[in-house]
């Protein structure tokens, strides 16, 4: 886990002083509201429906217990009690006032947080793969890059001020949790030929309103090399990107119109007149930071954990828990767990005070004091020992966090929808609770196996519904909610983008459009382990089309 | 018109008088093409001044007692509070029961 140095505790310190004091001439009309927006903005802070809104930092998802015991702290202080984890592996409070958010920041720091480029036209909080450090399938630990990327992109005066808003994302490992490929720049840490580590580049991947999978441009990128290469990507950006239309403005449509083949060759050019020496972090910058992010002393324990084993086989409902929420660890012994915060029938993502406080003293006794935000809106626990998983979920069944459903129909991805976002068109959360509650059992849930629905309220989609395996937009149809579907979307490795499937709908309908498209799947799909998104791709969307028509046209036509 | 309260951020519509009020049931109704103008003037003046934050008119109906109801969606939810929390916002102290999705 990173810790601050002086510089870093003083910047942060400065920035909220220096908030304090744009609050202060804001309260007393000295500035205006147009002039207050962006600096608001440039501290995370928005306007909502019902309230302002606050989005916190979470460096690439990794918190400490004391951090979280902060969060849960300052939930109760200043909100409502509670606080939301988004698809940025950020948390968001939704109902802090102007007059105390520069305590509230301060209480924040008090704890290495922030909220510096949350919002606003700059590179954004660095995401990457949930199970960074544990994950069997790792070539490296992506967080030392991710932390790199932070420490270079904060407050750098040249990138402060983008064409638009800019996303990264680094995973280390061959399956991608992190999603890289519909960001601004995806990272994937691999290996070559020789054995060196380096970097997969993509560019120009994003969702919003024109949904684009990010280009390779450049197959291996040595690791030492990367600050700089960044930096000729940005220059490159920062320089072409349009500024005459917010909606053409993100690097993708730059990509896209000048052309893969060009956009690299302006970039190496830039890269070439860089002086790659001043701007990349040398040796022994790296080698700092990396020891940040030093694994925690593990023991010495056999594979297979005999009481974990006889757990299992007493309590089915922990059997089924094991079987969902656990991921190998790759350290024998271990496991990482997903802690679900997708109870059915509640907000995705939402977790109280007590919640937070909860898992804070479980990662406290049972994971080296550590925990993970998932942009899958979720937690976890990277370092449990399979001899205490028992120990934990019986913890979790008492905090009411011991939802067995990760990855599958009920882990629905929801943005928080016009239940709360200035933006949105449709309401989100409502969907997301009532397709949860239609797939409430749990045995159902295993037999349809994995299947990630995601949900946006709004064309910006935030709910990430274009990479769902079934994705849900919502939109305003001449004043009702009215809901597109699309099939086939997927975020990982093979990042494909949703089809549409039909017509929109309506909110009442959707669970009942869901429940025929599973049911379309199970009747077609080659075998248990062939997964909806295997299906999708094996068939198409033909056999899928009758399920948005009503029921009494598809008895007919049967 | 509704507008956000610049300290707290809850909602506020605009009052007879020129006040703003936390009351649905407050709000200034604009009935006629030049109520409307009028209406439209607060809203830019609103603006300029700065005392509340994005004010925007919105369309509204009456319901058969004669109570306002906002006319889309996303006013009523602005009016109840989120309809996924229903102790939060207006609609935890019982304000605008009447109106529903």
């Amino acid at each position: 886990m990173y810790r601050y140095d002086e510089f870093d505790a003083a910047v942060v310190r400065d920035r909220v002083a220096q908030f304090r004091e744009q609050v202060q001439r804001r309260l007393d009309g000295s500035l205006t509201e147009e002039e207050f927006t962006p600096l608001r903005l440039m501290n995370g802070l928005y306007l909502q429906l019902h309230a302002y809104m606050l989005r916190i930092a979470v460096p690439y998802g990794t918190l400490v217990s004391r951090q979280l015991r902060q969060l849960a702290m300052i939930a109760d202080k200043y909100d409502r009690g509670y606080g939301h984890f988004t698809t940025r592996q950020n948390l968001q409070l939704n109902w802090p006032k102007l007059a105390e958010v520069p305590d509230l920041l301060d209480d924040l720091a008090d704890v290495e947080m922030h909220c510096i480029q949350t919002s606003g036209n700059c590179i954004r909080n660095v995401t990457a793969d949930h199970f960074a450090g544990v994950a069997a399938d790792e070539v490296e630990d992506p967080r030392p890059t991710a932390e790199l990327i932070r420490q270079w992109s904060t407050l750098h005066p040249e990138f402060s001020f983008l064409p638009r808003k800019f996303k990264i994302a680094v995973t280390g490992a061959a399956r991608d949790r992190a999603a890289v490929a519909v960001h601004d720049i995806g990272l994937r840490l691999v290996r070559n030929d020789d054995g060196e580590i380096g970097y997969k580049v993509l560019v120009g991947g994003g969702l919003g309103r024109t949904p684009m999978i990010g280009k390779i441009i450049r197959d291996f990128l040595p690791k030492d090399e990367l600050l700089a290469y960044l930096e000729a990507i940005m220059r490159v950006y920062n320089l072409e990107g349009r500024r005459d239309n917010k909606y053409k403005a993100r690097i993708k449509i730059l990509v896209h119109e000048i052309g893969t083949d060009a956009f690299i060759a302006r970039v190496e050019a830039e890269y070439a007149k860089l002086d790659g020496a001043s701007v990349n972090a040398d040796p022994a910058e790296l080698a700092r930071i990396a020891a940040y992010f030093a694994p925690p002393e593990y023991e010495s324990l056999p594979a297979v954990s005999e009481g974990f084993e006889a757990a299992k086989a007493r309590d089915p409902d922990f059997a089924r828990f094991a079987a969902t929420n656990l991921f190998p660890h790759k350290v024998p012994g271990y496991t990482a767990i997903t802690v679900s915060v997708k109870p059915i029938g509640a907000p995705p993502g939402d977790a109280t005070s007590d919640q937070m406080r909860a898992l804070a003293d479980l990662a406290e006794l049972y994971s080296a004091d550590e925990l993970r935000i998932t942009h899958v809106q979720n937690v976890v626990l990277p370092h449990v020992k399979l001899d205490d998983v028992h120990a934990l979920w019986s913890a979790l069944v008492e905090a009411g966090l011991e939802t067995p459903n990760a990855g599958l129909i009920t882990d629905i991805i929801a943005c928080p929808g016009m239940d709360y976002c200035k933006l949105a068109t449709a309401r989100s959360i409502p969907i997301a609770q009532a397709i949860a509650t239609r797939f409430a059992d749990a045995e159902r849930q295993a037999l349809i196996g994995e299947l990630g629905i995601k949900i946006s309220g709004c064309i910006n989609a935030c709910g990430h519904h274009h990479v769902g395996a079934i994705g849900i937009l919502g939109l305003d149809k001449a004043g009702v909610e009215n809901y597109q579907i699309t099939l086939g979307g997927d975020p990982g490795e093979q990042a494909s983008l949703g089809q549409r499937l039909g017509p929109g709908i309506d909110a009442e309908a959707v669970p009942e459009a869901i429940e025929r498209i599973v049911d379309t799947y199970l009747d077609v799909r080659a075998g248990a382990a062939e997964t909806f998104i295997e299906t999708v791709r094996r068939v198409g969307l033909d056999p899928f089309k009758p399920a948005l028509q009503p029921r009494e046209a598809q008895l007919e036509a049967a | 018109m509704s507008a956000n309260a610049l300290l707290g951020g809850e909602v506020v519509y605009y009052a007879a008088g020129g006040r703003w009020s936390p009351h649905l049931a407050d709000a200034f109704v604009a009935r006629t093409e030049a109520e409307a103008e009028s209406l439209e003037a607060a809203r830019a003046a609103a603006e300029a001044q700065g005392a509340v934050v994005e004010p925007e008119l919105a369309p509204v109906g009456t319901d058969a007692g004669g109570r306002l109801v906002p006319s889309h969606y996303r006013e009523k939810i602005r009016a109840l509070g989120p309809t996924v929390r229903t102790d939060l916002g207006p609609q935890a102290a019982g304000e605008n029961a009447h109106v529903s999705l």
